[in-house]
């Protein structure tokens, strides 16, 4: 053994126990961050009103479904004798409208809830003083994502169970097996279209910018993969479509190969936009 | 003494902006250096690069401690030019939430973020949110989380530009108390705080470094004789020292004594390359052409003359 090999021989175990180390502080600078980021979403509301207007949504499409027929005799004037013939609201497609209105109204809230969360602490500088202690840029940006998970998923799964009860007492019983397969494909639908507020919010200043730029990515691939379901039924586009057939078939979908594919591209797309966030975070940590 | 960290060829452009042109310099362990330079410099451009907040164009800051690339991160606490925090949160929870981010143990934190609340004055607003703090009090709360893991290098942005008097004498008290625990390095465009303080400064003017060493060195180097000659307000008097200027440009010979000359109003002020010779020849003008003066004083010029100098180039 010659003397540099020794060297770096003995320096192993020492340099094992300072990556050893550096992991530790790590993954406890994680939890310390998604502690913060969650303080953070409890002391601006948006722990309380986010799941509040979920649930909201959800219910009134049951109830919309269930009082239809009555609001409208109520309110046409109609001539005397009419007769409204409308096929009895089902409930699976109740669900479905439900999903719809959490596409579009609760999408929009959710990235007006996160469009600020990089840019926001970019532009005032507090980011500077995070990311110059020893904490890497991935843990800062994940706990960042995490936490807007828990608040995606959670208002989520509230307001889409609010509308399951309430479509159940006023409508008719939907399988609990659809109901959740349709409950995950919307739910990396959403993940897929906030991680892209993420990205945005990286690397624009203005958070209004972020969140109008996933939302507009997000319009676009639903249009595409709406349009031309051949060409892109692969995209995380068709996820959405795919969460309505979920939950208003009989029985459990079988995903076929192109549905797997849009599964399969959303998660890529996921992770890849996470490492683009990190990329960009890297390269600025702060403006001035 | 040994050396801290060595800054090699450190060189920023933002497009067309050259901030900072190959600076080269070392902190020595132990040692307290001010980064002086007036505005628009590039202490904050510098300053950030040494942090890691900012990728420099080319060059590279070393610390000897470590091995070329590790993460330096943990050997720095920060004190940017304007401190923002997390604004919810409370001063306790920040800097204990910073110390947890260096790596502490949760009751670790909370004992030094006590501790260090305690000492830079904030025990009583350590419940009140960030968000409502003034900036003199948040200042010193950058100063807490920068301290809270006890950072080999302390390294602060203009600490006190933005403070009133009063604060500003309390946190350089603080800094005095600071400087023998760690080594410090921070920048300021007012040489009476670096005077103050430190052990070494360097001066930099237009992203380049245009004077370093210790401050008793510099001292001592750069300290010329001047003499100051205050002149009746008579028409005489006034004559003989613009025909006296005008001499200096011209007869090189006879005014070999004479480095630089200027009159402003009334008073006439002469740097010296050598002082019994300038006493000697400035005595024999004066008689010779009967100059009624009021006040001649003979000096050295300060440190505040000599930072004027380079600095204005
Ligand atoms: N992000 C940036 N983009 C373009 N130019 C920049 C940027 N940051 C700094 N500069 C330029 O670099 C130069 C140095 O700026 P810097 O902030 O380092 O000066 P400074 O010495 O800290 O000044 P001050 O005393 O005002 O804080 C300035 O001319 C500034 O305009
Ligand atoms: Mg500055």
């Amino acid at each position: 053994m010659n003397s540099a090999s020794e060297a770096q021989y003995r320096e192993q175990p020492a340099k094992r126990l300072r990556n050893a180390a550096i992991r530790r502080t790590g993954s406890s600078a994680f939890m310390t961050l998604l502690g913060k980021e969650c303080l953070e979403l409890l002391r601006s509301f948006k722990l309380v009103w986010v799941p509040i207007v979920f649930v909201v949504l959800g219910i009134m499409q049951p109830l919309l479904s269930y009082f239809m027929p009555v609001l409208i005799e109520k309110a046409g004037n109609m001539p005397e004798g009419t007769v409204i013939e409308m096929p009895p609201p089902v409930g699976s497609q109740v669900l479905a409208d439900t999903l719809s209105q959490f596409g579009l109204m609760g999408l929009l809230i959710l990235a007006l809830a996160f469009m600020g969360i990089v840019s926001g602490e970019r532009n005032s500088g507090a980011s500077a003083l995070v990311l110059v202690k020893p904490v890497s840029h991935t843990s800062y940006l994940l706990s960042k994502w995490v936490s807007m998970m828990i608040l995606t998923w959670g208002s989520l799964l509230l307001g889409y169970a609010a509308a399951w009860y309430y479509t159940w007492l006023l409508i008719d019983f939907v399988d609990v097996g659809p109901f959740m397969l349709s409950y995950v494909l919307f739910g990396l639908w959403f993940t897929f279209v906030l991680t892209a507020t993420l990205l945005f919010s990286t690397f624009l200043r203005s958070a209004a910018g972020a969140a109008f730029s996933s939302l507009g990515v997000a319009v676009l691939l639903s249009m595409l993969a709406g349009l031309m379901p051949k060409y892109m039924g692969w995209s995380p586009g068709a996820l959405s479509g795919l969460a309505y057939q979920a939950v208003t078939s009989e029985v459990l979908l079988p995903l076929n190969s192109v549905s797997w594919w849009s599964i399969a591209t959303a998660v890529i797309g996921i992770a890849v936009l996470l490492m683009g966030s990190v990329v960009l975070l890297k390269r600025a940590p702060a403006h001035d | 003494m040994t050396e801290l960290l060595q800054v090699k060829g450190l060189t920023k452009s933002f497009g067309s902006v050259h901030a900072v042109k190959s600076i080269d310099f070392s902190i020595q362990e132990g040692r307290c250096v001010a980064l002086l330079g007036p505005n628009g410099a590039g202490k904050t451009t510098t300053i950030r690069m040494l942090t890691g907040l900012l990728a420099p164009t080319s060059g590279e800051v070393r610390f000897h401690s470590l091995a070329r690339g590790e993460d330096h991160r943990s050997l720095i606490g920060y004190l940017p030019q304007t401190p923002a925090f997390h604004n919810g949160m409370s001063g306790m929870e920040y800097v204990v939430y910073s110390g947890r981010l260096c790596g502490l143990s949760a009751s670790d934190a909370r004992k030094r973020a006590m501790e260090l609340l305690e000492r830079v004055g904030l025990a009583s607003a350590a419940k009140r949110r960030v968000g409502g703090y003034s900036g003199g009090m948040k200042q010193r709360l950058g100063l807490a989380q920068a301290l809270v893991h006890h950072p080999k290098l302390l390294v602060m942005d203009e600490p006190v530009s933005a403070l009133d008097p009063l604060g500003r004498r309390e946190v350089l008290r603080l800094l005095q108390e600071l400087k023998s625990e760690t080594t410090v390095l921070f920048s300021t465009h007012v040489l009476h705080d670096a005077e103050e303080l430190c052990d070494d400064v360097v001066i930099i003017r237009d992203g380049e470094v245009a004077l370093q060493g210790s401050l008793a060195a510099i001292r001592n180097e750069h300290r010329r004789p001047v003499i100051e000659l205050k002149l009746e307000d008579a028409p005489h008097a006034i004559n003989w020292a613009q025909s006296f200027l005008q001499k200096s440009r011209t007869d090189e010979l006879r005014y070999s004594w004479l480095s630089e000359a200027e009159l402003q109003g009334n008073r006439l002020y002469m740097t010296a390359s050598h002082m019994d010779v300038a006493r000697q020849g400035l005595m024999e003008e004066l008689t010779e052409h009967k100059v009624p003066f009021s006040r001649l004083e003979v000096g050295y010029s300060s440190l505040e003359d000599l930072f004027m100098k380079v600095v204005s180039g």
